[in-house]
C-alpha cells in the first residue's frame, strides 16, 4: 500500500491500533511488508522500472522480536512529531534525538541504541512496515550527486511554508543546482527548447565538459551522477524526464558494476528499493557509451579486468546471475544492454568515460565532440 | 672427538664432558627453566621408581631461596624432593646421580617419563656447575637397616658418579629417596613455563599421587590423591623392524651373540613369526642366510635381509605397551585443578601412529574463574608420558591438532585456525614407548600427520561431550534472556502504542496481560528445549556412570 505525506499518520495510527487489538486479543500480530529482493522484482518494459512481486516478509511478534517492536513504535513516536511540526532530521540527528529521549526517560533505557546502525534498522523498519520512503518520514539523507548546469533550465521549488523559490540555472554561472533529496517540491520549465539531457557518470568529467562550454554550445541539460546515483539524483533525472520530454543520455564507463549498479538502478531502479522505483526511476534514459564498438572505433585505451580486485570479480559475477535472473536484463527491449553485460562477460575488459580523452588529447573538446556526435548518429543503446 | 688447541692431536671427550658444556640441550638453557628442569628430572625419576614396584607415590617438593647465586642476576636456589618409593642400592647411587646415560629404561620399549638417563645426572652437574656442590642425596631400600647419606658428584672426565660424605643414619621410614640440589636459577612460579604450572599438570595426569609442595612465598600445600590404583605398568615390547633404521637393526643383532639370524628374527622382534620368514624366503631372501649365525653376517646381508623386511607387509605393533591414566582417573584428576564449571574426558582407544603404540587422552574443562579475559587463548597443558610440556609450544603435534578443531560448533570462541578463547584447560596425553620428541629435552612432539589427527579426534570426541554442558548453559540463558525481555519490553510497547492511539488505560491493561500471555508461551518453548538439554545431560552422565560401576565389578 503506497502511501502519502498526508495519510503516513493515518496509517500509523491504523497500524498500532491493529497491534493493540490483536493484543488485547492475546492474539499474536503479524507484521507484512513487501520483499525488496530480486526474487521478488517484477519488470514489465511498458512501466520501465522494477515493480514489487507479491512476497511479503512477515515479522511476527514474538521474545526475540519485541525488542525491535518496542523500539520501533518509540522511533515511531519521533518520526510522528517531526511530520507534526514539519520539522526534519538526518539518521544521525535521529539517533541522538533517540539517546536524548532515552536520558530523560529512564523508564526507556532498555530501548537504548548502542550505535546509529542499530536506530537506522529500526528506521529502515518502519519505512518497511508503512512501505514508505523515509522521505516521507521527514527523515532526509544527505544530497549526493546531481549537480546539474544549463542554461535553459529553470527550476521553482515550493517551500515548506508556501513560498515559492524561481532558481534560473543559467544565471548561476560556474555554479552548479544541487537537486534536492525530494524532487516532488520541484517544477521544472525551460526558457528555450532543450534538446537532450546528458547524465555523466563521473561528477569531475560531468564539471570539465561544462568548464569547457559544453551547456553554451548546446541546449541542453548537463548533469554529474556520482556513482551509484542517490535518491536525489534518481528522482532528479524522473522529474526531467516527465515534466520536460527531453531525450535523456547517460555517458559512463563501460563495466558490469556501471552498467547494473549505476546504470540500471537510474533507469528502472533497484530491488532493494522496489517500493519507491516508481517515483526514482527514468525508464526513458539511453546508454550513451562507452559502448563495446567505441573502443574499435575511436581505438579508445582499454584494460582487463583485474583478477585481484573483489569488486570488479564481484560486480561480473553479479552480471552472470543478472543474465539468469534479473528481469530487467532479461526484458525483450533491453535486450542491446543485456549484450553489452553478454560482451563483458566474454571479453573481461573495460574501458573508462575517461579514454575519450586519448583520442584527440590537445583538443579538450574532443570528448564533447564524440558524445554530441554520438547522439547525433543514435549510436547509443 | 676434538682437537687440542694449539696442536692437530684429535682427542675423545666423555659423554659427561659433552653434556656439561651443553647443558643448553637437555632444558638448562636459562636460569629459569634450570630450576624446572631439575624440579622436573627428580620428580620424574622417583614417579617412575615408585610406579614400578607397586608404590603409591608420595612426593614431597621443597623450593627455596637460600642466598645470592654465583651467576650475574641469580637466586641460590635448593631444590628437595622427597618419595616413598623403593630407595636405591647404595652401589647404583652414583650411577643414577652422577653417570649420563646409565639408565635402567633405555630402549626398553616402555612408556617410562624418563629414558635415556641423562636429566638427573645432568641436574647434578649444573648444580656442580653452578654451586660447585653436587646432588645430596639420603636413600634407603626395604633391606637396608639404616639409611645412606652421601654428596653425589659427576666426574666429568670420565662419565663417572663419585660418592662423597657418605654416612648411614637411622631414617623414620621404611623406604625411600630424598634428592636435594643447590643450584644457581630464578624461580618462575607463575605462567606457562611457571613451577605452579608443571605442579598442578604433574597432579592432573597422576591421580594416584599425593604431592606436598612448599615454593617461594607461598604457604605448604598438599594435593591428595584422587585413585588409589596405580597403573599397571605393561611388558616392555621387542621393537618391530618398521620403527627401526639400519644402524639400529644391526646394533640390536649385537645383543644376541651367536644365535641363527631366524631365531634372532623371530626372538627379537615383535611381529615377526615363521610366516613372515616364509614371506622373506619367498620374496627371495635367500634361505640359507636365514639359517646362519647372526654374528656371521656382512653389513651388505645385514642392509639386503632389513630391505626385504622393510617391504613385506607386517603386523602394526602392538599397542599393549601403553599405559593409561584412564577416563575415571582424569575426571577426578581435573577436579584438582581448581573449581570447574564442568568438563569432559575422553581416553582413546591404543593406536598405530607412525608404526608406533600411542594412545591419547584429553580433558576439556571450564574454570568457574572467569578473571581470565574472554579473548585470552584457553589454557593448554600438554603431557608426553605423564610428563608435562611446558616450552616451544607453537611447534607442538597437540597444539597443531587443537588449532585444527573447530570449536565454534560446540559453543566455544576460536579464532580462524587459533587456539580456543576463554576460561578453558585443554589437557592432552600423549603416551607411547616411542615420542617422537623435537628436542633431546622433550619439549615439544613432532607433528606428524597421523599422530595430529588422532589428537584431533580424541578433542572432537571431548568437544562433543562439552557441547551439551554448553547447551544446556545457552538454553538457560536464553530463557533468563526472555523472561527479561518480557519484563522490559513489553510495558514499554503497550505504552507506545497506547500513546500513538490514544487508547484508553483499559485497553492498555487488557493489552499489556494479551502480550505477556503470548510472550509466556514463547518462554514456555525454551524453558521445554532446557529440560530437553538437561536430560540429554543427564543421560550422558547416567551412562558413564554405569560404564563405572560395570568397570568396578569388573575389577573386583
Amino acid at each position: 500500500m503506497p502511501s502519502t505525506d498526508q495519510n503516513i499518520p493515518k496509517l500509523s495510527k491504523e497500524l498500532c491500533s491493529r497491534l493493540l487489538s490483536d493484543l488485547e486479543r492475546a492474539k499474536r500480530p503479524v507484521l507484512y511488508a513487501t520483499k525488496c529482493s530480486l526474487d521478488n522484482s517484477i519488470y514489465n518494459h511498458r512501466n520501465g522500472y522494477l515493480t514489487p512481486g507479491p512476497k511479503k516478509v512477515a515479522t511476527e511478534l514474538n521474545v526475540s522480536s519485541v525488542k525491535k517492536m518496542a523500539r520501533a513504535i518509540f522511533m515511531l513516536e519521533v518520526l510522528l512529531r517531526n511530520i507534526d511540526t514539519g520539522a526534519v532530521n538526518t539518521k544521525r540527528e535521529l539517533y541522538y534525538i533517540s539517546k536524548g529521549e532515552i536520558k530523560h526517560n529512564p523508564s526507556l533505557r532498555a530501548l537504548d541504541f548502542a550505535d546509529q546502525n542499530e536506530s537506522d534498522d529500526i528506521i529502515d523498519f518502519i519505512c518497511e512496515m508503512l512501505e514508505c520512503y523515509r522521505e516521507e518520514l521527514n527523515c532526509y539523507a544527505n544530497d549526493r550527486g546531481g549537480q546539474t548546469y544549463s542554461q535553459q533550465l529553470v527550476v521553482t521549488e515550493t517551500l515548506p511554508d508556501g513560498d515559492k523559490a524561481v532558481v534560473d540555472l543559467s544565471k548561476l554561472g560556474t555554479t552548479p543546482f544541487q537537486p534536492k533529496n525530494r524532487p516532488q517540491n520541484l517544477k521544472l520549465s525551460a526558457r528555450k527548447k532543450i534538446d537532450f539531457c546528458l547524465i555523466v557518470e563521473s561528477e569531475g568529467t560531468a564539471n570539465t565538459l561544462v568548464a569547457n562550454g559544453f551547456t553554451k554550445r548546446h541546449a541542453s541539460i548537463l548533469l554529474g551522477a556520482q556513482g551509484v546515483p542517490s535518491n536525489a539524483v534518481r528522482g532528479w533525472c524522473k522529474l526531467i524526464q516527465d515534466q520536460l520530454s527531453v531525450p535523456l543520455y547517460f555517458f559512463g564507463d563501460l563495466d558490469a558494476y556501471t552498467m547494473q549498479n549505476i546504470f540500471r538502478t537510474l533507469k528502472a531502479g533497484s530491488a532493494a528499493s522496489l517500493i519507491r522505483n516508481s517515483d526514482y526511476s527514468a525508464p526513458d534514459v539511453r546508454f550513451l557509451g562507452v559502448l563495446p564498438e567505441d573502443i574499435k572505433k575511436y581505438d579508445l585505451n582499454d584494460y582487463p579486468v583485474k583478477e585481484n580486485d573483489a569488486q570488479e570479480v564481484r560486480a561480473l559475477k553479479k552480471a552472470h546471475d543478472a543474465l539468469k535472473n534479473d528481469p530487467f536484463f532479461q526484458d525483450k527491449k533491453n535486450k542491446g544492454l543485456a549484450q553489452i553485460l553478454r560482451w563483458l562477460l566474454e571479453n573481461k575488459r573495460r574501458c573508462e568515460q575517461q579514454a575519450f580523452f586519448t583520442v584527440d588529447p590537445r583538443d579538450p573538446t574532443m570528448p564533447e565532440k564524440i558524445i554530441v556526435d554520438k547522439i547525433k548518429r543514435g549510436n547509443f543503446v | 672427538m676434538a682437537k687440542q688447541p694449539g696442536s692437530n692431536k684429535i682427542t675423545t671427550s666423555s659423554t659427561a664432558e659433552y653434556f656439561s658444556k651443553n647443558l643448553q640441550q637437555v632444558g638448562f638453557s636459562s636460569q629459569t627453566k634450570a630450576i624446572l628442569t631439575t624440579l622436573k628430572e627428580a620428580v620424574d625419576n622417583a614417579l617412575d621408581a615408585c610406579e614400578e614396584h607397586g608404590i603409591l607415590p608420595e612426593i614431597s617438593i621443597l623450593v627455596e631461596k637460600v642466598g645470592q647465586g654465583s651467576l650475574k642476576n641469580s637466586d641460590q636456589i635448593r631444590i628437595r624432593v622427597e618419595d616413598n618409593g623403593p630407595g636405591i642400592d647404595p652401589e647404583d647411587v652414583p650411577k643414577v646421580f652422577g653417570e649420563y646415560l646409565a639408565s635402567s629404561k633405555f630402549g626398553r620399549g616402555r612408556c617410562s617419563r624418563g629414558q635415556q638417563g641423562i636429566g638427573i645426572s645432568a641436574a647434578t652437574t649444573w648444580a656442580q656447575l653452578t654451586s660447585a656442590i653436587g646432588a645430596r642425596v639420603t636413600t634407603k631400600t626395604k633391606s637396608m637397616r639404616k639409611a645412606l647419606s652421601c654428596l653425589v658428584e659427576v666426574d666429568i672426565k670420565h662419565n663417572r658418579g663419585v660418592l662423597k660424605d657418605r654416612a648411614m643414619f637411622d631414617w623414620d621410614r621404611a623406604h625411600g629417596t630424598a634428592v636435594e640440589f643447590v643450584v644457581d636459577g630464578r624461580v618462575q612460579l607463575n605462567g606457562e613455563a611457571g613451577l605452579l604450572n608443571y605442579l598442578s599438570g604433574t597432579t592432573l595426569v597422576n591421580p594416584h599421587l599425593t604431592l606436598t609442595y612448599k615454593l617461594p612465598d607461598f604457604e605448604p600445600h598438599r594435593v591428595d590423591r584422587v585413585s588409589t590404583s596405580i597403573p599397571e605398568i605393561p611388558e616392555a615390547t621387542e621393537p618391530h623392524p618398521h620403527t627401526m633404521k639400519l644402524g639400529e637393526f644391526i646394533a640390536h643383532s649385537h645383543l644376541f651373540g651367536r644365535v641363527k639370524v631366524n631365531a634372532w628374527l623371530k626372538k627379537g622382534f615383535s611381529r615377526v613369526n615363521e610366516g613372515t620368514l616364509k614371506d622373506l624366503s619367498q620374496g627371495g631372501f635367500p634361505a640359507s642366510l636365514l639359517e646362519k649365525s647372526v654374528d656371521s653376517l656382512g653389513d651388505t646381508q645385514f642392509k639386503n635381509l632389513f630391505v626385504a623386511l622393510q617391504n613385506l607387509k607386517l603386523m602394526a605393533p602392538s599397542t599393549k605397551s601403553v599405559i593409561s591414566i584412564g577416563e575415571e582417573g582424569f575426571a577426578k584428576s581435573i577436579k584438582r585443578l581448581g573449581a570447574i564449571d564442568f568438563f569432559a574426558v575422553v581416553s582413546r582407544k591404543p593406536t598405530i601412529c607412525d608404526f608406533k603404540p600411542v594412545q591419547i587422552e584429553v580433558a576439556v574443562a571450564r574454570l568457574e574463574d572467569r578473571s581470565v579475559e574472554a579473548e585470552s587463548a584457553a589454557q593448554v597443558l600438554r603431557f608426553a608420558n605423564r610428563v608435562p610440556l611446558q616450552f616451544d609450544k607453537s611447534s607442538c603435534a597437540i597444539v597443531h591438532a587443537i588449532e585444527s578443531v573447530n570449536w565454534r560448533s560446540y559453543g566455544i570462541v576460536q579464532p580462524k585456525n587459533a587456539l580456543p578463547q576463554g576460561p578453558y584447560i585443554v589437557a592432552v596425553s600423549v603416551v607411547s614407548p616411542f615420542i617422537k620428541f623435537k628436542n633431546a629435552s622433550k619439549e615439544t612432539i613432532d607433528a606428524s600427520d597421523e599422530l595430529v589427527e588422532e589428537i584431533r579426534r580424541a578433542l572432537i570426541q571431548a568437544g562433543q561431550k562439552l557441547s551439551k554442558h554448553i547447551r544446556r548453559e545457552v538454553k538457560a540463558n536464553e530463557l533468563e534472556e526472555k523472561i527479561r525481555h518480557i519484563e522490559q519490553f513489553c510495558p514499554i510497547l503497550v505504552d507506545g502504542l497506547c500513546r500513538i492511539t490514544e487508547a484508553s488505560a483499559a485497553r492498555r491493561k487488557k493489552a499489556e496481560d494479551g502480550l505477556v500471555k503470548i510472550l509466556g508461551r514463547d518462554a514456555h518453548v525454551t524453558k521445554t528445549e532446557l529440560d530437553e538439554a538437561h536430560a540429554v545431560l543427564e543421560a550422558q552422565k547416567s551412562s558413564i556412570l554405569a560404564d563405572e560401576i560395570i568397570a568396578e565389578e569388573v575389577r573386583d
